[in-house]
């Protein structure tokens, strides 16, 4: 009997007497079964199956701390009516606040927390960890921690960037559709069901190996990317323009112009692969938005305030902005963040796959397959990129919980 | 009425929270209730005073997010607010049931009525599936439903909205409760269908001597069915009287204000002797896509500053003439003139002084608000839209209109609409539609959403807004009080048809189209013995639905049709 075990009991044994004592039915239940488990656990597995017991319950209260830490400090440096809705959260909302908020961190500030540059050879392959190396080299003898840090950056801004796209695309398409509706409910409404009849996997399969090999340099991609913007503003030019001619050419006009800065800014930020990889995220994705932000606004347009606002002769850009989006943000904010992880392990898979982000880029998929093999003799360093994919879209999901549970409307 | 008899429901004290702000507010401020076996209580106050929510308390039931506490709710002898869940729900639907107010939206959609009707009973096996449904039958041919015994096997939505009321009163009596609770049952009917609802409710509560909590804001409709009425006012009791003491003898100044509401009266005007109307609807004919003639060859003239109340049931093409006049349903044939020039159809076509002219004030100021934007946006963007005003032009022209409707600017300038009351946000609608200076303004049932002191509050600011800016208003309605009230003309409708037009004080005077004349007997007046003697006077079987459609054509007063 080692001090941790008599440690380990009587501390479970004390707390339940006192939940007990205290009429903490739920505390009690918890903690009684969780010591009656223990003895048996004791039993069959030794000290070692409760010390991995006493570990988890660390970690999990730990992280409840720090959730509950989080939540408060947020509360605190908030204006007063966000800090209304925060102390609304559960401490699991909080929990993946604090996740997403490290690993923004991480990717923002990656070369100045990274110990070593994502390329950089410092050990031998698959050297174990040592102080020099928090979690050990990969399969060149690359740092894993410096490469998780790095990966933080170009998985997520990738992920991010092909979410924003696909959301600006699907949200003003769904918007107009909605308000619109008629034939060109029709047309967009059929096209976005012929991308979603292509299974999302092979879609991009065949887009990358199009657009992957020799077609993936700065010409194709400007001018794809300059096509993109002008589809997203089309749209927004109808709007704003709807029957009068003037408005069309000012509109194109100024379009033509924003589109080529936006291609620019994106080619500055990203290399030519990683754009053709954003744009097929961005167009596999954007009819799920589509469907969601066209029912959503569906709901609103029938309003009487929509008909006052038409009525008054309001054009559809501004029936649009300052009356539809606005009682449909609450449930397309949930799903940005849903869609945001399926991105975000469509990536993944696509770079486990070999197809996403190209080596020597860091990036969590890609991270797994490299040292996939090292499973086979025990180690555990290909299931920390693993672990960090779940733990983020876990986290996001916790997040996203909260925002759908707030927009129901449930009550206590 | 004062027979002693056992007293089926205490209620002591009771007290409701609801979570709201991060802290639990008292909704119900301690109120008690007496209930003996087979009498009927009214509960009436205004929306807000809690009384869906004493009705709900009467099963032991609290709505989410509020809590009853410290209260004795003693139904039979049984205390409910310390019974389990399990035995409350074991009374509910067997031995207290619920009628809600709106039958349409309460009724499941996906199944027969007759289904849903002998849910309760086969739930707690107190019959077998075949008894309940020639129990539903019977209970059907007694509400004198029309076709009892296949009328159940039809879906909710063939059914129309009185009969589904009753055969929601049908299934509340399914299991033969001690005690129905009734939540504004008749307040989305019309007058018409209103009476065969309330006759039929009380012949059956009376036949089964059930006890009953009648739950209304209409004091005429209480007054024909309660024993005892009790007043509330925001979570507390006012008074409680016998329902002749109550009407005859009010004690408590609130109570005697309910009273007073239908005596407001803006005095008539008249047709100016030459001129051309402002709006003038010329033989239209209107069909919604694919549908039937909504409207048939209606013609009537609406001339400046003042008021032309159109009246009929529901889909009898009020809304509809509205829609054509606005532009958003072009009309098939006729068309609409304003000042002698012709109107574009389309509203898309309407220059932006034409749209300016002739704004809408809606029945639901709910959802005629934006929620999601402030009251200065929603005021000031007609006025920036039509005028251009920006800037501090634009902040005075919004307090100026904030006076107009009597709320003060500094305190609702940036509010959002869900922070406002039901009066203050129709007043709201009022103000966005004035922003534009119109000339006319449709009223599409502003007041029935409201409460009758809150109603009158509306039509006295639409009176004196008239007055001062010489506005002539279309005023869509089914309820007589307010036409009475505030029309200068009248336009009677039906089945899309214009059945007689004319001013007010000819209107009001017999001889009436028969259907004028049902709509008039319709109107439940504060007699407590009105509906006793109108059922008397016409036969239970010739009310509503069945009186209208029992018009003869060749009756000599129909073809007398027309002003």
């Amino acid at each position: 009997m080692s001090v941790f075990v008599i440690l380990y009991y009587t501390l479970l044994l004390g707390a339940s007497c006192l939940a007990a004592y205290y009429k903490k039915r739920s505390a009690f239940l918890l903690l009684f079964s969780l010591t009656l488990v223990s003895f048996i656990l004791g039993i069959i597995g030794g000290v070692a199956a409760l010390r991995i017991v006493a570990i988890s319950a660390g970690l999990l209260g730990l992280s409840a701390m720090v959730s509950y830490a989080f939540r408060e400090f947020l509360i605190m440096i908030a204006p007063r009516n966000m800090a209304k809705e925060l102390r609304t959260a559960p401490l699991t909302a909080a929990f993946g606040m604090f996740v997403i908020f490290t690993v923004a961190i991480a990717g923002i500030f990656a070369p100045f927390i990274a110990p070593f540059g994502e390329a950089e050879v410092i050990s031998s392959a698959f050297a174990p960890a040592d102080e020099n190396m928090l979690l050990g080299a990969d399969q060149l003898g690359r740092d894993m921690f410096s490469r998780l840090v790095f990966g933080a950056r170009n998985t997520v801004a990738l992920a991010l960037a092909g979410t924003v796209l696909a959301f600006t695309l699907g949200a003003l398409a769904g918007l107009l559709a909605a308000t619109s509706g008629g034939w060109f409910d029709q047309v967009i409404a059929r096209t976005s069901d012929v991308i979603m009849s292509i299974p999302s996997l092979i879609f991009a399969l065949l887009m990358l190996s199009i657009f992957g090999g020799e077609l993936a340099n700065d010409t194709t991609s400007f001018w794809l990317l300059t096509g993109f913007a002008m589809v997203t503003g089309l749209l927004v030019v109808s709007a704003v323009s709807e029957r009068s001619v003037m408005g069309w050419v000012i509109g194109l006009a100024v379009l033509a112009g924003v589109s080529a800065v936006f291609a620019g800014a994106m080619l500055i930020l990203f290399n030519p692969s990683e754009i053709i990889l954003i744009l097929v995220v961005a167009v596999i994705y954007s009819p799920r938005v589509f469907r969601l932000t066209r029912a959503v606004a569906g709901n609103v347009v029938v309003m009487d305030y929509i008909e006052a606002a038409k009525l008054r002769g309001e054009r559809t850009w501004y029936l649009i902005r300052r009356e539809i989006l606005p009682n449909s943000t609450a449930p397309l904010v949930a799903e940005f963040g849903l869609e945001f992880c399926f991105v975000f392990l469509l990536i993944a898979g696509l770079s486990f796959l070999g197809l996403g982000i190209q080596p020597p880029t860091a990036d969590w998929g890609s991270m797994v397959r490299e040292n996939a093999t090292l499973i086979s003799f025990g180690d555990i360093t290909p299931l920390i990129p693993a672990a960090a994919i779940a733990l983020l879209t876990v986290a996001v999901n916790f997040v996203v919980d909260w925002m759908l549970y707030r927009s129901s409307g449930l009550k206590v | 009425m004062t027979k002693k008899k056992d007293v089926l429901l205490k209620i002591r004290n009771l007290k409701i929270q609801g979570y709201s702000n991060e802290s639990w507010i008292d909704i119900i401020k301690g109120v008690d209730l007496t209930l003996h076996r087979g009498e009927v209580m009214g509960l009436i106050g205004e929306s807000g005073a809690g009384k869906s929510t004493i009705g709900a308390a009467c099963m032991g039931y609290a709505r989410d997010g509020t809590r009853i506490v410290d209260s004795v709710i003693e139904f039979d002898g049984m205390e409910l607010t310390t019974a389990t869940e399990a035995e409350r729900r074991a009374l509910r639907g067997s031995r207290i049931a619920y009628v809600a107010q709106s039958a349409a939206a309460s009724f499941n959609p996906a199944h027969k009525i007759i289904d849903q009707h002998t849910e309760a009973p086969l739930q707690y096996r107190l019959k077998k599936r075949l008894e309940a449904q020639e129990d539903a039958m019977m209970l059907y041919e007694r509400l004198r439903l029309p076709n009892p015994k296949e009328i159940g096997f039809r879906y909710p939505h063939q059914v129309s909205g009185g009969q589904l009321q009753r055969a929601m009163t049908a299934m509340a009596m399914s299991c033969r409760p001690d005690l129905i609770i009734f939540d504004e049952p008749t307040t989305a009917l019309d007058v018409t269908t209103q009476i065969e609802v309330l006759a039929a409710i009380r012949d059956i509560v009376d036949q089964f001597n059930t006890a009953a909590i009648y739950i209304t804001h209409d004091l005429a409709v209480v007054a024909q069915m309660a024993d005892t009425i009790k007043v509330l006012l925001k979570g507390e009791e006012v008074e409680e009287a016998t329902t002749r003491e109550m009407l005859e003898h009010p004690k408590e100044d609130y109570t005697k204000s309910l009273w007073a509401v239908r005596s407001f009266e803006s005095p008539q005007r008249h047709r100016p002797k030459d001129g051309v109307p402002l709006i003038s609807v010329r033989n239209v004919d209107a069909a919604y896509t694919g549908g039937a003639k909504v409207l048939d060859d209606v013609s009537f003239d609406i001339y400046e500053g003042m008021t032309v109340a159109v009246v009929g049931e529901s889909g009898s093409g009020k809304s509809t003439t509205a829609r054509v006049i606005t532009g958003l349903l072009p009309p098939s044939k006729g068309e609409v003139l304003f000042k002698g020039k012709p109107f574009p159809a389309d509203y898309r076509d309407r220059t932006k002084d034409q749209l300016r002219q002739c704004q809408m004030i809606y029945q639901m100021a709910d959802t005629a608000l934006n929620p999601k934007v402030r009251i200065s946006e929603i005021i000031g963007r007609p006025a920036a839209f039509y005028s251009g005003l920006k800037g501090v032009a634009l902040k005075n022209r919004v307090d100026e209109l904030l006076d107009l409707i009597e709320l003060e600017p500094a305190l609702y300038y940036n509010r959002y609409p869900p922070e406002l009351s039901g009066g203050q946000k129709q007043r709201i609608g009022i103000a966005r539609a004035l922003a534009a200076n119109p000339t006319f303004i449709v009223c599409d049932e502003v007041t029935s959403a409201l409460d009758q002191l809150v109603a009158e509050g509306i039509l006295r600011l639409l009176d004196r807004l008239q007055n001062e800016m010489n506005l002539a208003y279309m005023f869509i309605t089914h309820d007589l009080a307010t036409v009475r009230s505030i029309a200068d003309e009248v336009v009677v409708m039906q089945h899309g048809k214009v059945i007689e037009q004319g001013p007010k004080d000819e209107m009001f005077q017999p001889p009436h189209h028969p259907y004028t004349d049902l709509l008039l007997s319709s109107v439940p007046e504060m007699d407590p013995d009105w509906l006793t003697t109108l059922l008397e006077e016409r036969g239970i079987d010739n009310v509503g639905d069945a009186a209208s459609a029992r018009i003869a054509t060749d009756d000599p007063r129909v073809s007398g049709t027309g002003a």
